[in-house]
């Protein structure tokens, strides 16, 4: 794939993060001889991003994702290996690289605290060099899209996390990025927030084809967006391609939820029982037996209510950290 | 040609965003920057006074000119500490706002990025420094009749570049250690102004600090207000030439410096929010 927006071939990151023993005596001992330990937070992942794809970027905490993206924005150099965007080498800074590619995350703050985001977004049309017509025509659009006409004046400090979220958005699209890394946008939003800044995204790859990595601890974020995951954990992929393929492919079972018209009986006979409320049994059995299962329910049982569902995706990803635990 | 011209032009925009930003942030906390003015005006009257002390101990000098000498030297400590603070404060400030990867990621120049800083901070040095000045001399009723302020204020114009060369040098200092970098950088203004003749001639200095003082802009920007303001001295070709040489080297050994403490943040990871 020549053409990818996103190209990186065995990305390497190595940090020599120093460590000694607790106590006053490592503590000095420390001070002549210092000891460090080599930690590889991306060790050799190699993928690709075709222009105008959602990619769902996973992982645990300390997996190696905001490492990912830093290196993918110039952020931070690489160890080894290569990553290109948009055909630039990040670490270069080449402007036409930077005036086309945005990073957002989630726990950080582009715009001044101090200011009311509105100049911020001055300052971003004087360093993105954006005509004065299109910076006024899309800020407003996006101002109107996230429903934030009211924050915008106020000064960044004096917004609750969600409202900054979204006014941050705003500032890191309005030079009309085509490759958007969003590391975690959603963390610590309401559901109803994150559901807006979901819907946002999506309206916003559409408009401009941009490609998007997003990284989430949310599934619901990730199920909604992206059809592609990549799963990372300590450094390496475990991991890439369809989200539908990713269940096929690690969790072996479904669920079937059901709701018995004499109450819930005892189901052990059809699967293993992984849940009870109520009247509500939940059962899991191997993918291969779900047709057969839920035929010997329907017709020995007095069936209310039954559902058959793949596993809920936070479990297919605990599934896949746990082998990789394993292994 | 035109190309570089719209080149230069963006560029600047770019430079007029970054002092526009930062007139911002001041004029939003303009009543601190009142206070912190007041305190500025207390501690130069403490090193003022000294003259009045030495009289008043049995001393015999006099008193006008070395009022106005320590008040010269209480400025330029001053004034030097602003822009170095301001410098300072491009990479520590942000580092704690939480902005400071975004800055390093946008499409501006460091040149560019550092050089508004440093404009802003030149302009409202030279306001705060002037302020001071006119105070602290209202306070002592020092009258000055010979003075040559425009001259005094040429020169430390001249001198701001050198300043901004050597600020640049410091304010990689966070960048490099983000928890002691800033308190580093006031150690460089202390190292600098004490070579310098601050409260006290050059001559006076050891020898090897007086070698030293041959290479810090702060000795000529010194000397040269002093003339002007005690004598009424024009501006001085042996105070501008060194000045302008020193800014010739410092300004791109400044940035160099930045550069290189940029690419040791990229390759350890110190980019990091601190606050």
């Amino acid at each position: 794939m020549s053409d990818a927006a996103v190209r990186v071939d065995g990305l390497l990151k190595v940090f020599d993060v120093p460590e000694r023993e607790a106590g006053l005596k490592a503590a000095t001992k420390s001070l002549v001889r210092r000891r460090t330990r080599e930690v590889r937070a991306v060790d050799g992942i190699s993928f690709e991003l075709a222009p105008g794809e959602i990619v769902g970027f996973l992982g645990p905490n300390g997996a190696g994702k905001t490492t990912t993206l830093k290196m993918l924005s110039g952020l931070l150099y690489v160890s080894g290996g290569e990553a290109r965007v948009l055909g630039h080498v990040p670490s270069k800074r080449e402007r036409d690289f930077l005036r086309r590619i945005a990073l957002v995350m989630g726990n950080r703050n582009q715009l001044q605290w101090d200011l009311p985001a509105l100049d911020s977004f001055e300052l971003n049309r004087s360093i993105y060099r954006i005509p004065r017509p299109d910076f006024v025509a899309l800020r407003d659009e996006l101002v109107e899209l996230l429903e934030i006409g009211d924050l915008v004046r106020k000064p960044v400090r004096q917004l609750s996390l969600g409202e900054r979220m979204k006014v941050e958005i705003v500032g890191s699209l309005l030079h009309r990025p085509q490759v958007l890394f969003l590391d975690e946008p959603t963390i610590g939003l309401d559901v109803t927030m994150q559901k807006r800044i979901r819907e946002f995204v999506a309206l916003y790859r559409q408009r401009h084809e941009a490609t998007v990595m997003l990284t989430s601890h949310y599934m619901a974020d990730v199920e909604a967006l992206c059809e592609r995951v990549i799963v990372i954990h300590h450094g390496k992929i475990l991991f890439d391609g369809d989200l539908a393929a990713l269940s096929d492919t690690v969790a072996a079972w479904k669920t079937i939820a059901v709701v018995l018209e004499n109450g819930a009986g005892d189901l052990s006979g059809y699967g293993e029982v992984i849940h009870r409320d109520g009247d509500l049994v939940t059962l899991r059995v191997p993918k291969a037996e779900t047709a057969r299962v839920t035929a010997r329910l329907l017709a020995e049982q007095e069936v209310l209510d039954l559902n058959v569902e793949d596993p809920p995706i936070e479990d297919v990803i605990e599934l896949v950290f746990a082998q990789d635990a394993v292994e | 040609m035109r190309a570089m011209a719209m080149t230069l032009k963006h560029e600047l925009i770019g430079l007029s965003g970054v002092v526009e930003r930062n007139i911002y942030l001041t004029k939003r906390y303009i009543f601190w920057d009142v206070a912190f003015f007041v305190w500025t005006v207390a501690n130069t009257l403490t090193i003022v006074f000294i003259a009045e002390g030495i009289v008043a101990t049995g001393g015999e000098i006099d008193v006008e000119q070395v009022t106005t000498q320590l008040l010269i030297g209480a400025v330029v400590w001053a004034y030097l500490g602003i822009i170095f603070a301001f410098l300072m404060e491009t990479v520590a400030w942000e580092r704690w706002e939480g902005t400071i990867e975004y800055t390093f990621m946008a499409p501006l120049s460091r040149a560019m990025h550092l050089g508004g800083t440093g404009v802003f901070a030149v302009i409202y040095g030279l306001v705060r420094a002037s302020l001071l000045f006119v105070v602290v001399a209202l306070f002592f009723g020092l009258s000055m009749p010979d003075a040559n302020f425009a001259a005094a204020l040429v020169l430390l114009v001249i001198a701001s570049v050198s300043f901004f060369g050597i600020g640049m040098m410091t304010s990689v200092l966070p960048l490099i250690s983000p928890e002691k970098g800033a308190q580093l950088g006031f150690i460089a203004q202390g190292m600098l102004l004490v070579v310098s003749g601050v409260y006290y001639p050059v001559s006076v200095l050891p020898q090897w600090m007086q070698w030293l003082s041959t290479i810090s802009p702060a000795t000529y920007a010194l000397r040269g207000i002093r003339a002007s303001i005690l004598d009424g001295a024009g501006l001085a070709w042996e105070d501008v030439w060194p000045l302008l040489v020193i800014g010739a080297v410092s300004i791109p050994l400044g940035l160099w410096v930045f550069h290189r403490g940029e690419l040791y943040a990229k390759r350890h990871g110190k980019l990091k929010r601190s606050g």
